[in-house]
């Protein structure tokens, strides 16, 4: 009897694995039409404009000029460039892939419901603009960086596998934040809440030297925190944050399957939802 | 071989109870019956579906509205999945439902061929020898790079027809006759309909128009509230079966 159930739900999930692998297969298949997508996407934003994309780089370079300005010269001009351009640069990523995907699946309804295309192509048409947008960011950071005269290590070169993974996290995270958030219509309120305290409750602007009390806890338990020092530390203080590595890798796989396992059972139920 | 073969193809889909502070959230149902079990609500959008086409039949689907006609072609389409009972659809399945989705008003008539295109299924050999031929029959010369935006209505809805028949269907799926531009327009489009329909092997048309389904079609299904009558062989039985 109970080795029966076992091998039910076994037989279950390796159904649902299935289904996700299906889907996932599918997108990559027809991986044009959301590259496509999302570059007109981009490019809709900023039609007709003189500048075009690079409006991109000029967002990121005022909203981190701004912030070195006014608190830079406390700690060293050199040493807070660098700790908040990397930081930024993470956190405006990681907020956009947030807020955007909670509302992703009803922005999609039309196609969802008007074409049998694989429901993961709706991801990563998101994934692809918020990869366009954080290119932009990241050239403006290198500017910064440079113009800063911050001197970087060879183990700066660890913010690379740190980008990596950041990214890489980011299709799973999109994937469980848009179910939940087509299941649940609160919840993209409450993402854009905590997208928009978080950036003060995470150690962006704060974090470096010695911290205590309130932000010392904020420091440790914040998974936001990992998720930015990947990239940062390397660049800022030259060393590799294993820990950081760690905590963010062992988030991701949690996403991961959590996303496929989301993907793979209500896939076919979200023309219902939206 | 083209066939679609559907038994006792049954469509349910749960509407949950949630408790809301705002009003006017009832959640809308696109038809079907509701039934209530156990505290939850439950619509049966299509209940003992069953019939079998196979190559040169055309069926016509009929009903009133909210009857399942449409979810009926979005489960052959692959939209919805079946609650229970098998479907069996072998071929290349093309839809006519909303002619003008995915297409964008800033970039021009041509790249919207190229993402409708994609869109489609279509890869981009198939995209660029069919672009010339889209492209004579929507009659927008010059204005084909030009941005959508800067289309009529009927020169928008001219260039979404043409994309969306330009093609050899194996299996087509159309919900509602489509009218598109002028009385000229019309016409052609009249022309093009008929030709794919005589090329596809298995046409399913949705309509209220009885008049069309009796010209276009040689087997019909009635729905009501999800409830399928067995299908009538318009050719067989005669038009006085009704």
């Amino acid at each position: 009897m109970k080795a029966s159930s076992a091998g039910n739900l076994l037989y279950r999930l390796n159904l649902i694995l299935e289904s996700a692998l299906c889907d996932v297969y599918q997108t990559f298949q027809n991986r044009r039409i959301w590259l496509e997508m999302a570059k007109e996407d981009i490019g809709d934003q900023h039609r007709r404009t003189l500048l075009g994309p690079f409006w991109l780089l000029i967002n990121y370079l005022l909203f981190v000029g701004v912030f070195i300005l006014v608190f830079g010269h406390s700690v060293g001009l050199q040493f807070f460039t660098a700790y908040v351009s990397t930081g930024l640069l993470v956190w405006v990523f990681i907020a956009e892939v947030f807020n955007q995907s909670s509302t992703l699946f009803n922005r999609e309804s039309s196609f969802i419901k008007g074409t049998p295309m694989p429901l993961a192509t709706y991801i990563m048409r998101l994934l692809t603009q918020s990869l366009i947008r954080f290119g932009y960011a990241s050239l403006g950071c290198i500017l910064l960086l440079v113009l800063g005269g911050v001197e970087l290590s060879p183990i700066a070169l660890w913010a690379l596998p740190g980008v990596a993974l950041v990214v890489l996290m980011a299709p799973a995270v999109i994937t469980v934040v848009a179910f939940v958030g087509a299941y649940f219509p609160d919840f993209q309120f409450v993402v854009r809440n905590v997208m928009r305290v978080g950036m003060f409750l995470t150690p962006i602007f704060w974090g470096y030297g010695e911290i205590n009390g309130i932000r010392a806890q904020l420091y440790a338990f914040n998974p936001f925190t990992y998720l930015v020092e990947v990239v940062r530390n390397p660049v800022v203080y030259g060393t590799v944050p294993w820990m950081a590595f760690a905590v963010t890798t062992i988030f991701g796989l949690l996403f991961w399957i959590l996303a496929l396992g989301l993907l793979g059972r209500f896939r076919k139920k979200i023309a219902y939802v939206v | 071989m083209v066939s679609i073969d559907v038994k006792n193809l049954c469509l349910e889909y749960k509407i949950p109870r949630r408790f809301s502070l705002s009003e006017g959230s009832k959640p809308l149902s696109a038809g079907g019956r509701i039934e209530q079990s156990a505290g939850r609500r439950v619509v049966a959008a299509l209940s003992d579906v069953n019939f079998s086409l196979g190559s040169g039949d055309r069926l016509g689907l009929v009903g009133p509205n909210g009857a399942g006609k449409t979810t009926l072609l979005k489960v052959l389409y692959g939209i919805y999945e079946p609650t229970s009972g098998s479907l069996d659809v072998s071929g290349r399945v093309d839809a006519l439902f909303n002619i003008s989705l995915g297409f964008r008003k800033e970039v021009t008539g041509r790249r919207n061929i190229e993402l409708r295109g994609l869109i489609n299924g279509w890869s981009m050999e198939e995209i660029r020898a069919r672009t010339d031929s889209i492209i004579e029959f929507s009659e927008l010369g010059e204005f084909i790079d030009m941005p959508l935006k800067t289309y009529s209505q009927g020169m928008a809805a001219r260039l979404a027809f043409s994309v969306s028949t330009t093609f050899e269907p194996e299996i087509l799926l159309m919900d509602e006759w489509i009218g598109a531009g002028d009385a000229s327009f019309r016409d052609k489009a009249a022309e093009r309909m008929k030709q794919i329909s005589q090329k596809a092997g298995i046409i399913v048309l949705a309509s209220h128009n009885e008049s069309l389904i009796e010209k276009v079609c040689n087997k019909c299904l009635r729905l009501e509230n999800g409830r399928a009558d067995p299908v009538v062989n318009l050719e067989t039985d005669g038009a006085g079966n009704d």
